[in-house]
């Protein structure tokens, strides 16, 4: 009796135990594993030449600028500890400053955006959070939570347009934008790029916060609170064997060329 | 190990078969009140066996299978407050494991119903229903015959010289 007792505990408790790890594997149709990455980066190159395509997002032809975030975003690859993801920048013409992630690795920055970068260190801050957005999969959940991923993966024409019209106007929650911060900070110092710069972006940003030219920027969209995202990034410290190694490019005349 | 003989359904009384059901319903009418609070359905039901114990194994059998088998599904929906305050509190992801978890209680709580639904019909007509695990550990504890101990009277004796 007492054996057949705890066999029926055993099986009771093994047949829950597979319950419970069964739907915690499972994946729910809203959740971004369900699109795989070269799904993704299909999808996000449809996007992009959507986005390209209107004047407001016409492609910046401009060599040095161009050759200047490669090497920032190389700098950035470089120190990531593993990617499915190509990263693509492109920069586009637009004296709003605004930089934002599309689906499948690409970041589109503005040139407004490098105008009110001081430094190619801050045009880094700015590039690692929206690489944090792209490997945290932020921007498809988002989409797919708003959009359902039928719709999405449907390649319907109307449909990237109105994923586009989105993607241009992205914000995400607070909860992400600290995610994409630390992120952030981790990577600049993977980087050898003083992390602590995002804290000097931030103040700046703060600053400016009423600057119409920032309405559409996602790192403020969703009304942060400045002083607690400055008191993260000056509480993150970089390991002992940290070193800032400097970016070797002249931003000042990199920034005339605009 | 030795058991009492169990009654046949003709045998038992309808006063007797509707306490043996009332152990099933009357967690029912809890659950409501339990859901904030979970604990409460588990103290209903060691009420509703206290108050029951004297009125014949067989009430006894039922009041105790579904107070065992209310006991893991308390604990699992006080987990599931529990993890869900935290989350909100603290700020945290509700992971693939919360939600996982939340399925797991979720289906636990379905099959504690049903199972005690069908008891409560089954004690109605006399019957003896097992719940897996928890049946058998009630019927061991309610028919089993303990051995006797501590019936002879205490004797005084004069002291040892």
């Amino acid at each position: 009796m007492q054996r057949s007792i705890l066999r029926d505990l055993l099986i009771l408790l093994g047949v829950f135990a597979l319950i419970w790890l069964a739907a915690s594997l499972f994946h729910y149709p809203d959740d971004p594993q369900l699109l795989s990455i070269e799904k993704e980066e299909r999808l996000g190159e449809a996007y992009v030449d959507l986005i390209l395509l209107n004047p407001m997002f016409r492609e910046l032809e401009n060599e040095t600028i161009d050759s200047a975030v490669t090497i920032i975003g190389e700098r950035l690859e470089a120190g990531l500890k593993q990617s499915d993801y190509h990263y693509s920048f492109v920069v586009f013409e637009n004296k709003m400053i605004n930089a934002f992630t599309v689906p499948g690795g690409n970041i589109l920055i503005s040139t407004g955006l490098i105008a009110f970068c001081d430094s190619p260190e801050e045009l880094a801050a700015v590039m690692a959070h929206e690489m944090g957005h792209v490997e945290e999969r932020h921007v498809l959940s988002r989409l797919i939570k708003e959009l359902g991923i039928d719709i999405l993966t449907s390649g319907d024409q109307y449909v990237l347009g109105e994923v586009t019209g989105r993607l241009t106007s992205s914000s995400f929650d607070r909860k992400q934008e600290e995610e994409a911060d630390r992120f952030a900070a981790e990577l600049l110092e993977r980087s050898s790029i003083e992390p602590r710069t995002l804290a000097t972006l931030f103040r700046k940003l703060e600053k400016e916060e009423d600057n119409e030219l920032m309405k559409h920027f996602e790192i403020i969209s969703t009304h942060p609170n400045f002083s607690s995202r400055i008191k993260e990034a000056l509480l993150y410290e970089p390991g002992d064997d940290f070193e800032a190694r400097s970016m070797d490019l002249d931003w000042a005349s990199i920034k005339a060329g605009l | 190990m030795e058991y009492h003989p169990i009654p046949q359904p003709e045998e038992i009384e309808v006063r007797v078969r509707e306490d043996a059901m009332g152990a099933y319903f009357m967690m029912f009418a809890t659950t409501a009140m339990g859901l904030p609070l979970p604990i409460l359905n588990l103290v209903a039901a060691v009420v509703y066996y206290y108050v029951n114990r004297d009125k014949g194994k067989f009430v006894q059998f039922h009041t105790l299978q579904s107070l065992y088998s209310q006991i893991p599904v308390t604990l699992l929906n006080s987990g599931l407050v529990a993890w869900t305050i935290v989350n909100f509190a603290k700020d945290y992801d509700f992971t693939s494991f919360y939600w996982g978890y939340l399925v797991m209680c979720g289906t636990a709580g379905l099959v504690y119903f049903i199972f005690s639904l069908v008891g409560a019909v089954k004690a109605r007509k006399g019957i003896f229903y097992y719940f897996v695990f928890f049946g058998k550990v009630a019927y061991h504890q309610v028919y089993r015959i303990r051995p006797e101990h501590g019936t002879s009277a205490a004797q005084n004796r004069p002291p040892n010289y």
